[in-house]
């Protein structure tokens, strides 16, 4: 009986073992012409370069098939408007409204503030924020978010229980709840597109270049990015959560949250 | 039945941990995906499948270079040379791929005013017009939209 016992269990460890080795010979998942490893994708915002005209927001409900209702974004601009500070306020600005009419897809409506009231006025594209240190990857209960080594934070889609947890803990608000998949939702960075040699659908369409893409491991002649950190002060967005995003924006004002 | 003369109820519950720890094993290796650990610790077939399951929409402006270099070569010369051929002409659809004949989009004075008309909150180095001052609102009457400081 002892016997029987003892062949049972080293039978049952035995799996694990052909397992791990069949694992160890067996071929990666990685596609042929990809190596995940070899990359490290970064994103670069210019806001003084930002027009407003909505078309990343537009190509990206596009290109990711994002539900057209009009609060689902993976990428959306926000616009600001500081206003004049009222007399005798000792203050430098006054008033500070954001607005973000169906995420800037279709433009900005003219401002319902007077020209001569504006101090200042400013669009702020946002997207995910790909942080080293990302809030919805330590939040997801099981397992579905996780950080890729080239950089990118994607959802797995058979995993996702559809929970929330995520879209609470991000600080930036770049997730959603699809309510076609009920799963989470987010910027993959265009991760079929990037890994195919094309730009993201929103540094692609952007007319200004307001966004630079670029892969620190593969570094091209004349780097844009290089070019960016160089010529502008980055700064990026909450950096007191240590979230350490890797999305840099230039010409950031301190009102954008 | 005695090990070493162990009194039986230590052989019962070494077995007991025994048969936990195994069973642990075997739930890890069966639950475990194939892939897990591959980059990190998640799935990884996540990748590629999520590569694969997904098509690029946009072509993106080099493969619009392929079969019509004369236009991005007149773009290049003007200020619009930075811009998207998709910004202004939608997406390249399927249709026109397999047959030219199927016309991209032809832009309209719409998505001209789309980036020009004039805002407070535009950047001042951006060119901008209030549209209802301008002279005419059939921006092609005087603007060639590939070299938009050229009159036709």
């Amino acid at each position: 009986m002892l016997a029987t016992i003892g062949g049972v269990f080293a039978g049952l460890l035995a799996l694990p073992a052909a397992r791990a080795l069949k694992k160890k010979f067996s071929k990666t998942t990685a596609p042929s012409d990809y190596d995940a490893s070899k990359h490290k994708w970064l994103m670069c915002l210019d806001v003084d370069k930002c027009i407003g005209c909505g078309l990343c927001a537009d190509a990206c409900k596009t290109e990711n098939h994002v539900p057209e209702a009009p609060h689902f974004f993976r990428t959306w601009i926000e616009r600001y408007i500081i206003k004049k500070p009222a007399p005798n306020s000792i203050t430098l600005r006054g008033e500070v409204m954001v607005d973000s009419p169906n995420g800037g897809r279709g433009g900005f409506p003219p401002s319902l503030v007077p020209r001569d009231e504006i101090l200042k006025a400013f669009f702020v594209p946002k997207l995910c924020n790909l942080c080293e240190a990302s809030p919805c990857t330590q939040v997801c209960p099981v397992g579905a978010t996780f950080d890729t080594p080239d950089g990118a934070v994607l959802v797995d889609p058979t995993y996702c229980i559809g929970c929330g947890f995520c879209i609470q803990a991000c600080p930036y608000g770049c997730r959603f709840l699809s309510p076609e998949t009920k799963t989470a939702e987010k910027c993959t960075l265009c991760y079929h597109r990037i890994t195919r040699g094309l730009k993201p659908a929103c540094v692609e369409i952007c007319p200004t270049q307001a966004r630079v893409f670029g892969d620190l491991k593969n570094p091209i002649e004349d780097d844009p990015l290089q070019a960016f950190v160089h010529k502008n002060k980055v700064n990026t967005l909450k950096p007191h959560l240590g979230t350490n995003p890797r999305v840099l924006y230039a010409n950031l004002d301190k009102e954008v949250r | 039945m005695r090990f070493f003369n162990l009194p039986p109820q230590i052989v019962r519950l070494i077995l007991l941990i025994f048969a936990i720890l195994v069973s642990y094993l075997v739930a890890r290796t069966l639950l475990t995906p194939d892939t897990f650990r591959d980059y990190g610790f998640f799935r990884g077939a996540a990748l590629s499948e999520h590569i694969s399951q997904h098509k690029p929409v946009f072509a993106g402006k080099a493969a619009c270079g392929e079969r019509h270099p004369d236009v991005l070569k007149t773009l290049a010369k003007g200020s619009h040379k930075n811009l998207s051929c998709e910004a202004c002409h939608g997406v390249v659809s399927q249709e026109h791929l397999k047959d030219p004949a199927n016309k991209m989009l032809k832009p309209t004075p719409q998505i001209c005013v789309r980036c020009h008309e004039a805002s407070p909150s535009r950047p001042a180095w951006f060119k901008q017009i209030i549209v209802k001052d301008h002279y005419s609102d059939t921006c092609f009457e005087c603007h060639l939209p590939h070299q938009p400081n050229e009159a036709p």
